[in-house]
């Protein structure tokens, strides 16, 4: 099988399963017991409309297509999907689909980071671990790879908060150690609370909903990309310490340290077992045999031959701790309140929002299987042998 | 070959038996010899062990019942702890100095009244008690506004340090209707002998309403593992039997069901359970229709004596029952047969509908005699056939729907038989839309169990689907197959036996991962309702006093930590026995 056909083969195996995923979000959306036109109208409910006689309910209902047959519903629902409708926020009074590309960037920057933090420090130990196996170092590596996933993310988190807080009365480790006054690093949210609350009169946006996703937007919806093509005249209205790019940036970047690396500790400790295995099992081969007998030195024979090998299955874990870290930044952005997917999620799932359960259950399943695909596809360019399956 | 025939077989397949028992025992201790090299491993079960202990043990260990409640309105003297957040090992926590307040909210009916100390609860009977308190010294008295009373106006007995006798000058004081005494105590009563000396019950501090965090932390180890160990048996059952379904049959079954399982891989599951924790809002109670209720205990009755047959009747197995007293023997030992009966005597309550009985135990005894009577009666026609059961030609008459001759045959149509009887019996019995109530108070903690089972199944069903086909290509379910055995028994009695190593170990890692994602749903506010004993929750109530009172936070976490972390060495431990060469 050629590259571009194993490709095609693979992006026709996602169909199936999107239409799956979409079927499974319709299916939560019936059996959840709210009903949304209820929501959407409130007390006026009962208010008789008097050119069609209708009451409010029923109108909404006829409106949401809620009196239609189940299955035509279904096509309803996915038709809009593919128009890009994802219906209606009822906690948000907003589209739903708005409501998720709003929040959907930063979850995805959070678990990028994460993944950029928890990767090397699984790859290193696990390479470590496996060229010193059976060492002392060894188990203790070990050790903290299980007890790494074993930890609570959301009191990880919060643990972290407290040895960097901020607050008058705990202080944390910062002040002590590096001398800095009220921590030194921020411990909520993804920016700087100054920015939150701009300059009222200068303000573009008009709507009382926009104040707590008010950020200088440069289109992306990702913050530290945003933060480099903010306007000047954007930055004018803001707080005089983020006057400039390079301002924002930092705050940014500072508000990610934390969150990232709480999440990226709990891949860390799964890649670091992954490594090890497959490290022990190349080193075991024979070309490494080889290497060694023609005098090789055993640092080039263990960074050049093996790993470049034993990398290659750390690959298709790369895929799934994609949707680890986007699991478990439910937890994480509730506690450093950062308005990403997972807590857009629990605040619709206590008020039981349920086009943003769906929307938000549909764009993590679509962010996974694309993460997967791209995988599986590099993985068949740099191994061969998977396109002959 | 006929049954005599085939005596000289079971000859030999009994000492196999024999010998593969032995066996197995030179493995386990062999296993164990492996386990015990590993001081991970070691730990992991001591710390898996511990907690089961404390579990078991909440009730002798905590220093107070976990949900007592301090704002006792009711019309008695009540006392409560002055300090209401104590840090760990804090001066309020001294017993030497604690002061206990006790108030009155009305005014009394008598001149006198006894310290008591908080309720405490029994471990026997569940039922709450207090002690009473030898009182050292009287501290204060005030009003209900705070402003100080003289204090001779109270006194200590003389004979009874726990008598406090209250003046008639202040009985009669008609401004003073509630007063509110402290005093130190003698604190003896409640000192434990594990706790050190002087500290009373704030080893973990107490929380915003003086509660003991200690005692909570205690107590949620039961409702973790009870989280645990439930989710993680019913997701192995679930998953293996979709799996081995699945891998056994192959084609277009294990296409549908692996695309299903994509499905679910594809959404996170805590966002997935948090999903289906809101789909499962509205119900408030776990009903089972009635017919369900009749066929599963059926379906156990069945398999059980189909089982036992089996047992008498195969060539492999070598047990030929010599009486029917020995076969009713046989049939008491089968677990199948006993999980029969707990069902049937549990659910014969409500099958009231069926057979219009009382719901006494008389009639769960009488229940449980004709169950016993009715296999008895099975089994000796099964023994008639059992005589003229043949083998010969058994490959050419697989595919025969009626071979009577065919023992697998006979069992299947029998086993149909008993269900439509119990079909018939429950139309008969009038009551055919009946239901039964499973879990009467359907709350919160069940449905995150239910969420979790269903997000947590597919990982199950992948890894049995990928032992059966492994397994599957081995000679000795060729051989199974070419005598005839049907797909049913190649599966449970062949395959799976060979495929439970690595359930084991996911079995064990499962109930750490469970414990962890139930106490992230728990914190998230999806699982135990607030001031629950549950570790999530209490994380999560802590949560409001967060950087100032960081014990709350601290030692709910470490628990959860604790736990996960002794399950998942102990599962790594495991792993290390069954499958070395993973290990290396």
């Amino acid at each position: 099988m050629k590259t571009h056909e194993f490709i095609v083969r693979r992006i026709l195996l996602l169909v199936p399963v999107m239409v799956m995923v979409t079927v499974f979000t319709f299916v939560i959306s019936q059996i959840i017991p709210a009903d949304p036109a209820a929501i959407l109208c409130g007390e006026r409910c009962g208010l008789v409309d008097p050119k069609t006689g209708k009451t409010l309910l029923e109108l909404q209902r006829e409106r949401l297509g809620l009196n239609k047959p189940v299955t035509e519903q279904f096509w309803i629902y996915l038709s809009n999907l593919m128009e890009g409708d994802w219906g209606e926020s009822t906690a948000y009074h907003r589209p739903t689909s708005e409501v998720v590309r709003d929040a959907a960037p930063i979850t995805l920057e959070m678990s990028f980071f994460a993944l950029l933090i928890g990767y090397p420090i699984g790859i290193s130990l696990g390479i470590l671990s496996a060229v010193w196996q059976d060492s002392v170092f060894d188990h203790i590596s070990r050790f903290m790879a299980i007890a790494f996933v074993s930890l609570p993310i959301f009191w990880l988190a919060m643990m972290l908060q407290l040895l960097f807080s901020t607050g008058p009365d705990v202080g944390g480790i910062c002040d002590p150690i590096f001398g800095t006054e009220g921590g030194c690093l921020p411990i909520y949210g993804r920016h700087d609370v100054a920015l939150t609350f701009p300059d009222y009169t200068s303000l573009t946006c008009t709507q009382i909903s926009c104040y707590p996703w008010y950020y200088p937007s440069g289109g992306t919806g990702f913050h530290l990309v945003d933060s480099w093509f903010v306007t000047d005249q954007a930055l004018s209205t803001l707080h005089p310490e983020y006057s400039t790019n390079g301002a924002l940036f930092n705050d940014s970047l500072t508000h990610l340290i934390l969150p990232s690396f709480t999440l990226g500790i709990a891949s860390a400790g799964s890649l670091l077992r992954y490594m090890r295995a497959s490290l022990l099992e190349v080193l075991n081969e024979d070309y490494v045999r080889t290497a060694r007998a023609k005098g090789v030195s055993e640092r080039r024979v263990v960074l050049i031959h093996a790993c470049r090998n034993a990398l290659v299955p750390i690959l298709t874990i790369l895929g799934f701790s994609i949707g680890g870290a986007i699991g478990g930044a439910v937890l994480t952005e509730s506690i450093f309140s950062f308005n990403g997917m997972g807590r857009v999620a629990v605040q619709a799932i206590t008020v039981l929002d349920f086009s943003v359960i769906m929307g938000v259950t549909l764009i993590t399943a679509v962010i996974f299987l694309l993460a997967n695909l791209i995988v599986d596809i590099m993985y068949a360019v740099i191994d061969p042998r998977v396109r002959l399956e | 070959m006929t049954w005599k025939e085939g005596e000289e077989d079971r000859k030999e397949s009994l000492r196999r038996i024999k010998e593969s028992l032995a066996q197995i025992r030179l493995d386990a201790s062999r296993s164990w010899k492996v386990f015990r090299r590993s001081i991970l491993a070691v730990s992991g079960l001591a710390m898996v062990v511990s907690v089961s202990l404390i579990s078991f043990f909440a009730d002798d260990i905590a220093v107070e019942h976990p949900s007592r409640d301090l704002q006792d309105t009711r019309d008695t003297w009540t006392n409560d702890y002055e300090p209401k957040r104590a840090e760990p090992f804090s001066e309020e926590c001294d017993w030497h100095k604690q002061s206990i307040s006790l108030t009155t909210l009305r005014r009394w009916d008598y001149n006198w009244t006894e310290a008591l100390s908080h309720e405490k609860v029994n471990p026997f009977d569940r039922t709450l008690y207090r002690e009473t308190l030898d009182v050292i010294e009287l501290i204060s008295l005030e009003d209900r506004l705070g402003y100080p009373i003289p204090l001779d106006l109270v006194s200590v007995d003389e004979d009874n340090d726990s008598l406090i006798w209250i003046s008639d000058e202040l009985m009669e004081n008609t401004s003073y209707t509630t007063v509110k005494l402290t005093y130190v105590f003698d604190n003896q009563e409640m000192h434990h002998w594990w706790l050190p000396d002087g500290y009373d019950v704030c080893i973990f501090g107490t929380n915003n309403e003086g509660q003991d965090l200690f005692s909570k932390v205690l107590y949620g180890s039961r409702v973790s593992l009870k989280i645990g160990f439930t989710v993680a048996s019913l997701t192995v059952v679930i998953g293996t039997v979709v799996g081995s379904i699945s891998g056994y049959y192959g084609g277009r079954v294990d296409e549908v069901v692996m695309r299903i399982t994509d499905v679910f891989f594809a959404v996170p599951g805590l966002i997935l359970a948090m999903a289906f924790v809101a789909a499962l809002e509205a119900v408030e109670r776990f009903i089972m229709p009635l017919w369900l209720a009749v066929l599963i205990p059926v379906a156990f009755l069945s398999i059980a004596t189909r089982s036992v047959v089996s047992d008498s009747i195969l060539p492999s197995s070598g047990l030929k029952p010599k009486d029917t007293l020995q076969s009713l023997y046989s049939i008491l030992k089968n677990p199948a047969f006993v999980a029969f009966l707990v069902i049937f005597v549990t659910l014969a309550g409500p099958w009231k509908g069926l057979f219009i009985v009382t719901d006494s135990w008389i009639w769960r005894v009488f229940a449980s005699v004709f169950a016993i009577m009715m296999v008895a009666a099975l089994v000796v026609a099964d023994r008639a056939m059992v005589d003229r059961a043949s083998f010969d030609g058994f490959r050419q008459r697989t595919r025969e729907v009626f071979d009577w001759k065919n023992p697998y045959r006979y069992l299947t149509l029998r086993t149909l038989a008993v269900f439509i009887a119990a079909v018939i019996i429950h139309r008969w019995s009038g009551d055919t839309d009946g239901e039964i109530t499973v879990i009467r108070d359907f709350d919160r903690l069940w449905k995150i169990q239910v969420a979790l089972v269903f997000t947590g199944w597919p990982g199950y069903a992948r890894l049995i689907r990928g032992q059966v086909l492994y397994v599957k290509e081995m000679a000795f379910v060729e051989a199974a197959r070419s005598v005839g055995a049907p797909s049913g028994r190649i599966m449970f009695r062949h395959i799976l036996p060979n495929a439970w190593a690595p359930l084991l170990v996911a079995f064990t890692l499962d109930i750490g991962g469970t414990i962890l994602s139930a106490s992230g749903l728990s914190f998230i506010g999806l699982g135990a309702e607030p001031f629950a004993a549950e570790w999530g929750r209490l994380v999560s109530d802590g949560r409001t006093y967060f950087p100032q009172d960081w014990w709350l936070i601290l030692f709910p976490g470490l628990a959860i930590a604790f736990t996960t972390l002794g399950f998942n060495l102990l599962g790594d431990g495991i792993r290390d026995v069954v499958d070395p060469k993973n290990r290396r």
